[in-house]
Protein backbone atom coordinates (compact mmCIF):
# COMPACT_ATOMS: atom_id res chain seq x y z
CA UNK A 1 0.00 0.00 0.00
CA UNK A 2 2.52 2.22 1.03
CA UNK A 3 4.05 2.45 -2.44
CA UNK A 4 1.57 3.65 -4.19
CA UNK A 5 1.02 6.99 -1.11
CA UNK A 6 2.97 9.75 -1.67
CA UNK A 7 5.75 9.39 0.89
CA UNK A 8 4.70 11.91 3.61
CA UNK A 9 1.27 10.45 3.71
CA UNK A 10 2.39 7.01 3.95
CA UNK A 11 4.88 8.36 6.97
CA UNK A 12 1.86 9.70 9.08
CA UNK A 13 0.18 6.49 8.52
CA UNK A 14 3.06 4.70 10.09
CA UNK A 15 2.86 7.39 12.91
CA UNK A 16 -0.44 7.34 13.84
CA UNK A 17 -0.85 3.73 13.72
CA UNK A 18 1.58 3.45 16.59
CA UNK A 19 -0.51 4.97 18.87
CA UNK A 20 -2.69 2.59 21.08
CA UNK A 21 -6.00 1.58 19.97
CA UNK A 22 -5.38 2.77 16.09
CA UNK A 23 -4.77 0.18 13.22
CA UNK A 24 -3.43 0.72 9.84
CA UNK A 25 -6.86 1.40 8.42
CA UNK A 26 -8.40 3.98 11.50
CA UNK A 27 -4.59 5.61 10.79
CA UNK A 28 -5.25 6.39 7.35
CA UNK A 29 -8.91 7.58 7.65
CA UNK A 30 -7.20 10.28 10.20
CA UNK A 31 -4.71 11.23 7.75
CA UNK A 32 -6.76 11.70 5.16
CA UNK A 33 -9.52 13.16 7.11
CA UNK A 34 -6.35 16.03 7.68
CA UNK A 35 -5.66 15.77 4.48
CA UNK A 36 -8.84 17.86 3.54
CA UNK A 37 -8.90 20.29 6.22
CA UNK A 38 -6.99 23.34 6.42
CA UNK A 39 -4.06 24.05 7.21
CA UNK A 40 -4.33 26.13 10.45
CA UNK A 41 -5.91 22.99 12.03
CA UNK A 42 -3.04 20.85 10.84
CA UNK A 43 -0.79 23.71 12.08
CA UNK A 44 -3.00 23.69 15.85
CA UNK A 45 -2.56 19.81 16.34
CA UNK A 46 1.11 19.75 15.72
CA UNK A 47 1.67 22.60 18.02
CA UNK A 48 -0.62 21.02 20.63
CA UNK A 49 1.62 17.99 20.51
CA UNK A 50 4.70 19.68 20.95
CA UNK A 51 3.82 21.90 23.46
CA UNK A 52 2.33 18.99 25.91
CA UNK A 53 5.61 17.27 25.23
CA UNK A 54 7.86 20.92 25.80
CA UNK A 55 5.92 22.31 28.15
CA UNK A 56 4.23 19.09 30.17
CA UNK A 57 6.17 17.86 33.32
CA UNK A 58 6.00 16.10 36.72
CA UNK A 59 5.01 17.82 39.75
CA UNK A 60 7.38 17.17 42.16
CA UNK A 61 5.08 16.84 44.95
CA UNK A 62 2.45 14.10 43.64
CA UNK A 63 4.34 13.17 40.55
CA UNK A 64 1.26 14.44 38.30
CA UNK A 65 1.72 15.81 34.64
CA UNK A 66 1.88 19.90 34.97
CA UNK A 67 3.13 23.03 33.55
CA UNK A 68 3.78 24.78 36.31
CA UNK A 69 5.43 23.17 39.12
CA UNK A 70 3.84 22.26 41.57
CA UNK A 71 0.79 21.18 40.01
CA UNK A 72 -2.77 22.71 40.30
CA UNK A 73 -3.64 20.62 42.80
CA UNK A 74 -0.97 20.32 45.04
CA UNK A 75 -0.91 24.36 45.52
CA UNK A 76 -4.68 24.79 45.76
CA UNK A 77 -5.11 25.54 49.37
CA UNK A 78 -8.97 24.63 49.68
CA UNK A 79 -8.25 21.26 49.07
CA UNK A 80 -7.71 18.67 51.90
CA UNK A 81 -3.62 18.66 52.31
CA UNK A 82 -4.22 15.75 54.94
CA UNK A 83 -5.87 12.79 52.86
CA UNK A 84 -3.85 11.60 49.70
CA UNK A 85 -5.50 9.77 47.04
CA UNK A 86 -3.01 6.99 45.27
CA UNK A 87 -2.80 6.02 41.57
CA UNK A 88 -0.99 4.26 39.21
CA UNK A 89 -1.26 6.48 36.23
CA UNK A 90 -1.54 10.16 36.17
CA UNK A 91 -4.78 9.87 33.85
CA UNK A 92 -6.35 8.10 36.69
CA UNK A 93 -6.52 11.44 38.33
CA UNK A 94 -8.48 13.10 35.30
CA UNK A 95 -11.15 9.71 36.40
CA UNK A 96 -11.61 10.44 39.60
CA UNK A 97 -11.46 14.34 39.08
CA UNK A 98 -14.67 13.99 36.56
CA UNK A 99 -16.33 12.39 39.68
CA UNK A 100 -16.07 16.28 41.36
CA UNK A 101 -16.36 14.93 44.80
CA UNK A 102 -12.73 14.01 45.77
CA UNK A 103 -11.63 16.78 47.75
CA UNK A 104 -7.46 15.98 48.17
CA UNK A 105 -4.33 15.41 47.37
CA UNK A 106 -2.97 12.55 44.85
CA UNK A 107 0.13 10.43 44.96
CA UNK A 108 1.31 9.35 41.45
CA UNK A 109 2.86 5.99 41.34
CA UNK A 110 4.18 6.23 37.70
CA UNK A 111 3.70 2.27 37.06
CA UNK A 112 2.35 -1.10 39.28
CA UNK A 113 4.49 -3.35 41.19
CA UNK A 114 5.35 -6.72 38.51
CA UNK A 115 8.48 -8.26 38.63
CA UNK A 116 7.20 -10.12 35.32
CA UNK A 117 7.50 -6.88 33.56
CA UNK A 118 11.02 -5.74 35.73
CA UNK A 119 8.71 -3.04 37.81
CA UNK A 120 9.56 -3.55 41.93
CA UNK A 121 9.03 -1.22 44.46
CA UNK A 122 11.99 0.93 43.96
CA UNK A 123 11.20 1.50 40.47
CA UNK A 124 8.05 3.04 41.51
CA UNK A 125 7.35 7.14 43.69
CA UNK A 126 7.30 5.01 46.45
CA UNK A 127 10.86 6.35 48.29
CA UNK A 128 8.81 9.61 47.34
CA UNK A 129 5.77 8.93 48.85
CA UNK A 130 7.44 8.02 52.33
CA UNK A 131 8.83 11.00 52.59
CA UNK A 132 6.11 12.81 51.72
CA UNK A 133 3.81 11.02 54.16
CA UNK A 134 6.83 12.12 56.95
CA UNK A 135 6.55 16.22 55.90
CA UNK A 136 2.91 16.74 55.53
CA UNK A 137 1.62 13.95 57.74
CA UNK A 138 -1.73 13.07 55.88
CA UNK A 139 -4.66 11.01 58.41
CA UNK A 140 -5.70 9.36 55.85
CA UNK A 141 -3.96 7.82 52.36
CA UNK A 142 -6.80 6.29 49.62
CA UNK A 143 -5.26 3.75 47.71
CA UNK A 144 -7.24 3.91 44.15
CA UNK A 145 -4.71 1.60 41.43
CA UNK A 146 -7.41 -1.21 39.79
CA UNK A 147 -8.44 -3.88 41.03
CA UNK A 148 -6.25 -6.23 38.74
CA UNK A 149 -3.28 -8.40 39.71
CA UNK A 150 -1.16 -6.16 39.55
CA UNK A 151 -3.32 -3.18 41.34
CA UNK A 152 -4.56 -5.81 44.41
CA UNK A 153 -0.61 -6.52 44.97
CA UNK A 154 0.36 -3.23 44.49
CA UNK A 155 -2.58 -2.00 47.44
CA UNK A 156 -1.71 -4.58 49.55
CA UNK A 157 1.66 -3.83 49.79
CA UNK A 158 1.56 -0.22 50.07
CA UNK A 159 -0.79 -1.09 53.12
CA UNK A 160 1.77 -2.90 54.82
CA UNK A 161 4.49 -0.41 54.23
CA UNK A 162 2.38 2.60 55.03
CA UNK A 163 0.09 1.20 58.15
CA UNK A 164 2.82 1.68 60.83
CA UNK A 165 3.29 5.30 59.73
CA UNK A 166 0.12 6.45 61.39
CA UNK A 167 -2.50 7.47 58.40
CA UNK A 168 -5.30 5.57 58.04
CA UNK A 169 -5.27 3.09 54.95
CA UNK A 170 -8.27 2.66 52.83
CA UNK A 171 -8.59 1.09 49.58
CA UNK A 172 -11.42 2.13 46.56
CA UNK A 173 -15.03 0.06 47.10
CA UNK A 174 -15.34 -3.38 44.26
CA UNK A 175 -18.45 -3.86 43.43
CA UNK A 176 -21.74 -3.39 41.31
CA UNK A 177 -21.84 -0.52 38.77
CA UNK A 178 -24.53 2.21 39.32
CA UNK A 179 -27.65 2.04 37.12
CA UNK A 180 -26.50 -1.59 36.27
CA UNK A 181 -28.97 -4.44 36.70
CA UNK A 182 -27.97 -7.28 38.89
CA UNK A 183 -28.50 -9.97 36.65
CA UNK A 184 -26.07 -8.60 34.12
CA UNK A 185 -22.78 -8.32 36.71
CA UNK A 186 -20.74 -11.34 36.22
CA UNK A 187 -20.10 -13.43 39.11
CA UNK A 188 -16.81 -12.71 40.45
CA UNK A 189 -18.22 -9.21 40.70
CA UNK A 190 -21.03 -10.25 42.52
CA UNK A 191 -19.27 -12.21 44.66
CA UNK A 192 -17.12 -8.99 45.64
CA UNK A 193 -20.00 -6.88 46.25
CA UNK A 194 -21.38 -9.41 48.66
CA UNK A 195 -17.89 -9.28 50.13
CA UNK A 196 -18.20 -5.53 50.29
CA UNK A 197 -21.65 -5.32 51.65
CA UNK A 198 -22.36 -2.69 54.24
CA UNK A 199 -24.55 -2.04 56.80
CA UNK A 200 -26.99 0.81 55.89
CA UNK A 201 -27.66 3.63 57.54
CA UNK A 202 -30.91 5.85 57.46
CA UNK B 1 -28.44 -28.34 26.01
CA UNK B 2 -29.55 -29.02 22.48
CA UNK B 3 -27.34 -27.11 19.98
CA UNK B 4 -29.70 -26.13 17.08
CA UNK B 5 -27.01 -24.62 14.53
CA UNK B 6 -23.70 -24.02 13.95
CA UNK B 7 -21.84 -22.07 12.00
CA UNK B 8 -18.16 -21.49 10.58
CA UNK B 9 -16.53 -19.06 9.15
CA UNK B 10 -12.72 -19.72 7.06
CA UNK B 11 -12.14 -22.34 10.24
CA UNK B 12 -9.10 -24.54 9.90
CA UNK B 13 -10.51 -26.17 6.56
CA UNK B 14 -13.93 -25.30 6.52
CA UNK B 15 -13.69 -21.94 4.34
CA UNK B 16 -17.71 -21.82 4.75
CA UNK B 17 -19.95 -24.41 6.72
CA UNK B 18 -23.59 -24.45 8.24
CA UNK B 19 -24.64 -27.35 10.18
CA UNK B 20 -28.52 -27.56 11.48
CA UNK B 21 -27.60 -30.43 14.38
CA UNK B 22 -30.17 -32.91 15.01
CA UNK B 23 -31.28 -34.14 18.24
CA UNK B 24 -29.37 -37.46 20.14
CA UNK B 25 -26.60 -38.82 18.23
CA UNK B 26 -24.80 -36.71 15.18
CA UNK B 27 -22.52 -39.18 13.21
CA UNK B 28 -19.99 -37.78 10.62
CA UNK B 29 -17.96 -40.02 8.52
CA UNK B 30 -15.01 -39.45 6.52
CA UNK B 31 -11.51 -40.40 5.72
CA UNK B 32 -8.40 -39.19 7.45
CA UNK B 33 -7.86 -35.04 6.78
CA UNK B 34 -10.96 -34.48 5.82
CA UNK B 35 -12.10 -32.41 9.06
CA UNK B 36 -13.75 -34.25 10.93
CA UNK B 37 -11.84 -33.25 14.04
CA UNK B 38 -11.60 -29.72 13.11
CA UNK B 39 -15.77 -29.37 13.32
CA UNK B 40 -15.42 -31.53 16.97
CA UNK B 41 -12.78 -29.10 17.53
CA UNK B 42 -15.03 -25.72 16.83
CA UNK B 43 -18.10 -27.66 18.69
CA UNK B 44 -15.65 -27.39 22.11
CA UNK B 45 -14.84 -23.80 21.25
CA UNK B 46 -18.91 -23.09 21.95
CA UNK B 47 -18.42 -24.16 25.01
CA UNK B 48 -14.45 -23.60 26.55
CA UNK B 49 -14.00 -20.46 23.73
CA UNK B 50 -10.50 -22.25 22.97
CA UNK B 51 -8.83 -24.83 21.10
CA UNK B 52 -8.67 -28.63 22.29
CA UNK B 53 -5.24 -29.21 20.34
CA UNK B 54 -3.51 -26.46 19.82
CA UNK B 55 -2.17 -23.22 22.13
CA UNK B 56 -1.24 -21.54 18.42
CA UNK B 57 -4.38 -19.97 17.76
CA UNK B 58 -3.39 -18.41 14.36
CA UNK B 59 -3.67 -22.39 12.93
CA UNK B 60 -7.02 -21.80 13.27
CA UNK B 61 -7.55 -19.30 10.79
CA UNK B 62 -8.00 -20.36 7.48
CA UNK B 63 -6.04 -18.65 4.50
CA UNK B 64 -5.21 -15.58 4.10
CA UNK B 65 -8.21 -13.89 5.58
CA UNK B 66 -7.13 -12.75 8.95
CA UNK B 67 -10.48 -13.62 10.52
CA UNK B 68 -12.14 -17.05 11.47
CA UNK B 69 -15.64 -17.25 13.71
CA UNK B 70 -17.14 -20.27 14.96
CA UNK B 71 -20.89 -19.39 16.33
CA UNK B 72 -23.63 -21.61 17.37
CA UNK B 73 -27.43 -21.62 18.62
CA UNK B 74 -28.34 -23.97 21.48
CA UNK B 75 -31.73 -24.61 23.23
CA UNK B 76 -30.74 -24.35 26.91
CA UNK B 77 -33.37 -24.96 29.91
CA UNK B 78 -33.68 -21.06 30.40
CA UNK B 79 -34.67 -20.68 26.82
CA UNK B 80 -32.31 -19.94 23.58
CA UNK B 81 -28.61 -19.09 23.75
CA UNK B 82 -26.21 -17.63 20.74
CA UNK B 83 -22.51 -17.48 21.16
CA UNK B 84 -19.86 -16.85 18.92
CA UNK B 85 -15.81 -16.54 18.71
CA UNK B 86 -14.08 -14.58 16.38
CA UNK B 87 -10.69 -15.53 15.87
CA UNK B 88 -8.44 -13.04 14.25
CA UNK B 89 -4.98 -12.16 13.01
CA UNK B 90 -3.72 -8.59 13.62
CA UNK B 91 -0.36 -6.99 13.86
CA UNK B 92 -0.38 -7.23 17.36
CA UNK B 93 -0.37 -11.03 17.03
CA UNK B 94 -4.03 -13.19 17.53
CA UNK B 95 -6.76 -11.40 19.15
CA UNK B 96 -10.41 -13.54 20.26
CA UNK B 97 -13.88 -11.70 20.56
CA UNK B 98 -16.55 -13.47 22.32
CA UNK B 99 -19.99 -12.68 22.01
CA UNK B 100 -23.19 -14.09 24.21
CA UNK B 101 -26.64 -13.52 21.95
CA UNK B 102 -25.55 -10.77 19.94
CA UNK B 103 -23.43 -8.42 22.92
CA UNK B 104 -19.57 -8.54 23.48
CA UNK B 105 -18.42 -10.08 26.52
CA UNK B 106 -15.44 -11.47 28.34
CA UNK B 107 -13.83 -14.58 28.09
CA UNK B 108 -15.31 -15.26 31.95
CA UNK B 109 -18.66 -14.26 30.22
CA UNK B 110 -18.68 -16.49 27.61
CA UNK B 111 -17.64 -19.84 29.04
CA UNK B 112 -19.60 -22.11 30.27
CA UNK B 113 -22.97 -20.74 28.43
CA UNK B 114 -22.87 -23.67 26.66
CA UNK B 115 -20.99 -26.76 28.33
CA UNK B 116 -18.92 -29.83 26.11
CA UNK B 117 -17.01 -32.95 27.42
CA UNK B 118 -14.78 -33.83 24.74
CA UNK B 119 -13.35 -37.16 24.63
CA UNK B 120 -10.55 -37.23 21.76
CA UNK B 121 -7.69 -40.57 22.00
CA UNK B 122 -5.41 -37.90 23.44
CA UNK B 123 -7.72 -38.50 26.53
CA UNK B 124 -6.36 -42.28 26.70
CA UNK B 125 -3.01 -40.70 28.24
CA UNK B 126 -4.79 -39.40 31.41
CA UNK B 127 -4.04 -42.77 33.43
CA UNK B 128 -0.44 -43.03 32.07
CA UNK B 129 0.64 -39.74 30.88
CA UNK B 130 2.38 -36.61 32.97
CA UNK B 131 0.16 -34.84 35.94
CA UNK B 132 -0.15 -32.07 33.87
CA UNK B 133 -3.18 -33.58 31.54
CA UNK B 134 -4.85 -34.43 34.78
CA UNK B 135 -4.51 -31.32 36.03
CA UNK B 136 -6.07 -30.04 32.48
CA UNK B 137 -9.23 -32.59 32.67
CA UNK B 138 -9.74 -30.70 35.89
CA UNK B 139 -9.51 -27.11 35.15
CA UNK B 140 -11.69 -27.24 31.88
CA UNK B 141 -14.73 -29.03 33.78
CA UNK B 142 -14.32 -26.76 36.66
CA UNK B 143 -14.12 -23.33 34.27
CA UNK B 144 -17.03 -24.67 32.59
CA UNK B 145 -18.79 -25.85 35.83
CA UNK B 146 -18.13 -22.02 37.43
CA UNK B 147 -16.84 -19.20 36.53
CA UNK B 148 -15.27 -17.87 39.76
CA UNK B 149 -13.13 -20.87 38.93
CA UNK B 150 -11.97 -19.55 36.41
CA UNK B 151 -11.12 -16.27 37.71
CA UNK B 152 -9.26 -17.98 40.52
CA UNK B 153 -7.36 -19.23 38.05
CA UNK B 154 -6.45 -16.75 36.39
CA UNK B 155 -5.32 -14.76 39.02
CA UNK B 156 -3.66 -17.53 40.35
CA UNK B 157 -1.53 -17.85 37.37
CA UNK B 158 -0.64 -14.51 37.32
CA UNK B 159 0.39 -14.39 40.85
CA UNK B 160 2.14 -16.82 40.15
CA UNK B 161 4.08 -15.59 37.47
CA UNK B 162 4.93 -12.62 39.31
CA UNK B 163 6.20 -15.16 42.50
CA UNK B 164 8.71 -16.65 39.86
CA UNK B 165 9.87 -13.14 38.53
CA UNK B 166 10.86 -12.11 42.23
CA UNK B 167 12.50 -15.21 43.06
CA UNK B 168 14.63 -14.91 39.86
CA UNK B 169 15.60 -11.84 41.09
CA UNK B 170 14.41 -9.55 38.19
CA UNK B 171 13.59 -6.28 40.73
CA UNK B 172 14.97 -6.27 43.90
CA UNK B 173 13.93 -9.27 46.42
CA UNK B 174 11.54 -7.44 49.23
CA UNK B 175 10.19 -10.28 51.65
CA UNK B 176 7.39 -7.71 51.89
CA UNK B 177 6.09 -8.33 48.15
CA UNK B 178 6.55 -11.95 48.39
CA UNK B 179 4.47 -11.87 51.86
CA UNK B 180 2.13 -10.08 49.55
CA UNK B 181 2.20 -12.90 46.89
CA UNK B 182 1.94 -15.90 48.69
CA UNK B 183 -0.92 -14.44 50.53
CA UNK B 184 -2.90 -14.19 46.97
CA UNK B 185 -1.19 -17.17 46.29
CA UNK B 186 -3.13 -18.89 48.80
CA UNK B 187 -6.54 -16.97 48.45
CA UNK B 188 -7.19 -17.93 45.34
CA UNK B 189 -4.99 -21.47 45.24
CA UNK B 190 -7.63 -22.42 48.43
CA UNK B 191 -10.85 -21.58 46.08
CA UNK B 192 -9.12 -23.80 43.12
CA UNK B 193 -7.99 -26.63 45.51
CA UNK B 194 -11.55 -26.74 47.23
CA UNK B 195 -13.26 -27.30 43.79
CA UNK B 196 -11.47 -29.69 42.51
CA UNK B 197 -11.76 -31.65 46.09
CA UNK B 198 -15.04 -31.69 45.83
CA UNK B 199 -15.46 -32.36 41.73
CA UNK B 200 -12.67 -35.11 42.13
CA UNK B 201 -14.75 -36.73 45.06
CA UNK B 202 -17.98 -36.71 42.91
CA UNK B 203 -16.19 -38.05 40.16
CA UNK B 204 -15.11 -40.38 42.17
CA UNK B 205 -18.53 -41.86 42.93
CA UNK B 206 -19.75 -42.74 39.66
CA UNK B 207 -16.48 -43.74 38.00
CA UNK B 208 -16.44 -46.31 40.80
CA UNK B 209 -20.40 -47.38 40.01
CA UNK B 210 -19.76 -47.25 36.27
CA UNK B 211 -16.47 -49.34 36.65
CA UNK B 212 -18.19 -51.73 39.04
CA UNK B 213 -20.99 -52.13 36.72
CA UNK B 214 -18.58 -52.82 33.65
CA UNK B 215 -16.08 -55.37 35.50
CA UNK B 216 -19.16 -56.99 37.17
CA UNK B 217 -17.60 -56.26 40.69
CA UNK B 218 -14.60 -58.13 40.07
CA UNK B 219 -12.12 -54.56 40.48
CA UNK B 220 -12.58 -51.51 42.40
CA UNK B 221 -11.41 -48.43 40.46
CA UNK B 222 -10.87 -45.58 43.48
CA UNK B 223 -9.93 -41.68 42.00
CA UNK B 224 -8.39 -39.24 44.87
CA UNK B 225 -7.25 -35.90 44.36
CA UNK B 226 -3.87 -35.82 45.44
CA UNK B 227 -3.33 -31.77 46.52
CA UNK B 228 0.24 -30.45 47.17
CA UNK B 229 -0.67 -29.27 50.33
CA UNK B 230 -3.00 -32.47 52.05
CA UNK B 231 -5.48 -31.65 54.08
CA UNK B 232 -7.87 -34.50 56.47
CA UNK B 233 -11.35 -32.13 55.42
CA UNK B 234 -12.62 -30.18 52.77
CA UNK B 235 -13.21 -26.75 54.00
CA UNK B 236 -11.34 -23.42 52.89
CA UNK B 237 -9.85 -22.64 56.79
CA UNK B 238 -8.51 -26.31 56.29
CA UNK B 239 -6.99 -26.18 52.99
CA UNK B 240 -6.00 -22.21 53.35
CA UNK B 241 -3.67 -22.99 56.77
CA UNK B 242 -2.45 -26.69 54.57
CA UNK B 243 -1.51 -24.31 51.80
CA UNK B 244 0.06 -21.55 54.48
CA UNK B 245 2.06 -24.07 56.37
CA UNK B 246 3.44 -26.03 52.78
CA UNK B 247 4.74 -22.49 51.62
CA UNK B 248 6.39 -21.84 55.27
CA UNK B 249 7.88 -25.01 55.16
CA UNK B 250 9.62 -24.81 51.56
CA UNK B 251 10.28 -20.78 51.85
CA UNK B 252 13.93 -21.20 52.04
CA UNK B 253 13.74 -23.96 49.05
CA UNK B 254 11.57 -21.82 46.91
CA UNK B 255 14.54 -19.01 47.84
CA UNK B 256 17.47 -21.12 47.06
CA UNK B 257 16.06 -22.76 43.69
CA UNK B 258 15.00 -19.02 42.52
CA UNK B 259 11.60 -21.18 41.62
CA UNK B 260 7.57 -21.39 43.74
CA UNK B 261 7.53 -25.46 44.40
CA UNK B 262 4.65 -24.80 46.04
CA UNK B 263 0.84 -25.38 45.36
CA UNK B 264 -2.14 -26.41 42.82
CA UNK B 265 0.06 -26.22 40.14
CA UNK B 266 1.62 -29.46 41.38
CA UNK B 267 -1.48 -31.11 41.78
CA UNK B 268 -2.46 -34.56 40.64
CA UNK B 269 -4.90 -37.07 40.76
CA UNK B 270 -3.94 -40.77 41.69
CA UNK B 271 -5.85 -43.67 40.02
CA UNK B 272 -5.89 -47.03 41.85
CA UNK B 273 -7.40 -50.50 40.73
CA UNK B 274 -7.67 -52.70 43.94
CA UNK B 275 -5.17 -50.36 46.08
CA UNK B 276 -2.72 -50.40 43.25
CA UNK B 277 -1.52 -47.41 40.78
CA UNK B 278 -3.37 -47.76 37.12
CA UNK B 279 -0.38 -46.29 35.75
CA UNK B 280 2.38 -48.10 36.59
CA UNK B 281 0.89 -51.71 37.03
CA UNK B 282 -2.87 -51.62 35.14
CA UNK B 283 -2.82 -53.60 31.83
CA UNK B 284 -3.56 -51.53 28.82
CA UNK B 285 -7.36 -53.06 28.84
CA UNK B 286 -7.70 -51.94 32.41
CA UNK B 287 -5.66 -47.91 31.68
CA UNK B 288 -8.75 -48.35 28.52
CA UNK B 289 -11.37 -48.76 30.81
CA UNK B 290 -10.73 -46.58 33.84
CA UNK B 291 -10.81 -43.55 31.01
CA UNK B 292 -13.45 -44.37 30.08
CA UNK B 293 -14.87 -44.40 33.21
CA UNK B 294 -13.53 -41.03 33.49
CA UNK B 295 -15.21 -39.55 30.81
CA UNK B 296 -18.38 -40.94 31.79
CA UNK B 297 -18.09 -39.82 35.68
CA UNK B 298 -17.05 -36.34 34.46
CA UNK B 299 -19.82 -36.36 31.79
CA UNK B 300 -22.64 -37.61 34.94
CA UNK B 301 -20.90 -35.07 37.16
CA UNK B 302 -21.63 -31.90 34.03
CA UNK B 303 -25.45 -33.14 34.27
CA UNK B 304 -25.72 -33.04 37.88
CA UNK B 305 -24.25 -29.88 38.35
CA UNK B 306 -25.96 -27.77 35.38
CA UNK B 307 -29.17 -29.63 35.68
CA UNK B 308 -29.38 -30.53 32.32
CA UNK B 309 -26.91 -32.61 29.75
CA UNK B 310 -23.69 -31.08 28.37
CA UNK B 311 -22.97 -31.76 24.58
CA UNK B 312 -20.98 -34.88 24.08
CA UNK B 313 -17.79 -34.83 21.97
CA UNK B 314 -16.63 -37.90 20.73
CA UNK B 315 -13.41 -37.71 18.62
CA UNK B 316 -12.85 -40.62 16.86
CA UNK B 317 -12.30 -42.94 20.18
CA UNK B 318 -15.17 -45.58 19.64
CA UNK B 319 -13.04 -46.67 16.67
CA UNK B 320 -10.30 -47.42 19.12
CA UNK B 321 -12.62 -49.79 21.17
CA UNK B 322 -14.23 -53.16 20.40
CA UNK B 323 -18.08 -53.22 20.18
CA UNK B 324 -18.73 -54.54 23.94
CA UNK B 325 -16.08 -51.45 25.00
CA UNK B 326 -17.86 -49.26 23.22
CA UNK B 327 -21.77 -49.95 24.03
CA UNK B 328 -20.72 -50.43 27.69
CA UNK B 329 -19.11 -47.02 27.07
CA UNK B 330 -22.49 -45.41 25.39
CA UNK B 331 -24.55 -46.77 27.97
CA UNK B 332 -23.06 -45.71 30.97
CA UNK B 333 -23.23 -42.32 29.54
CA UNK B 334 -27.11 -42.68 30.66
CA UNK B 335 -29.97 -40.44 27.74
CA UNK B 336 -27.74 -38.88 25.81
CA UNK B 337 -29.43 -35.82 25.18
CA UNK B 338 -27.21 -34.92 22.29
CA UNK B 339 -23.55 -36.03 20.42
CA UNK B 340 -21.60 -35.67 18.13
CA UNK B 341 -19.06 -38.71 16.83
CA UNK B 342 -16.67 -38.80 14.77
CA UNK B 343 -15.26 -41.82 12.83
CA UNK B 344 -13.23 -43.33 9.72
CA UNK B 345 -16.83 -45.78 9.45
CA UNK B 346 -19.46 -46.84 11.66
CA UNK B 347 -17.77 -47.20 14.95
CA UNK B 348 -18.91 -50.12 17.12
CA UNK B 349 -21.39 -49.65 19.82
CA UNK B 350 -23.64 -47.74 16.95
CA UNK B 351 -26.55 -49.51 15.12
CA UNK B 352 -26.80 -47.93 11.63
CA UNK B 353 -28.25 -43.93 11.15
CA UNK B 354 -28.06 -41.52 9.33
CA UNK B 355 -24.61 -39.89 9.22
CA UNK B 356 -22.96 -36.81 7.90
CA UNK B 357 -20.03 -37.14 5.30
CA UNK B 358 -17.14 -34.93 5.58
CA UNK B 359 -14.94 -34.64 2.55
CA UNK B 360 -12.38 -31.89 2.15
CA UNK B 361 -14.18 -29.46 4.56
CA UNK B 362 -18.06 -29.90 2.70
CA UNK B 363 -20.35 -31.76 4.55
CA UNK B 364 -22.78 -34.52 2.27
CA UNK B 365 -25.98 -35.94 3.92
CA UNK B 366 -25.62 -39.82 3.23
CA UNK B 367 -29.52 -40.24 4.56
Amino acid sequence: MSGTLAQPVAALINEFSKLPTIGPKTAARLVFHLLNRPRHEAQALADAIMAMKDKVRFCTSCFSLTENDPCAICSDDRRDAQTFCVVAEAKDIFAIERADIYRGRYHVLCGLISPMDGVGPADLRVKELLERIGRERPTEIIIATNPNAEGEATAMYLSRLLTPLGPRITRLASGLPIGGDLDYADEVTIARALEGRRTMDH
Amino acid sequence: MRLERIVLANFRNFSSLEYQASSGLNLFLGANAQGKTNLLEALAMLGTGKSFRTTSEGELIRHEIPVASVSGEARVRAGTVSVSCVIAKGPRGITKRYTLNGSAVRYAGYLGNLRVVAFVPSDLSLVDGPPSGRRRFLNEALAQDDPTYYHALARYRKTLAQKAALLRGSVTSDEELLAIYDAALIEHGTKLMMARAQFVRDVARYAGEVHARWTGGAERLEVRYRPDAACEVITADAIGSALAERLRSRAAAERLREAPLVGPQRDDLDLLLDGSSLGSFGSQGQRRTAVLALKVAEYQVMRDRCGEAPLLLLDDVLSELDATRAGAFLSGLGEIEQGFITATSLPPGIGPMRSIEIVAGQLRENG
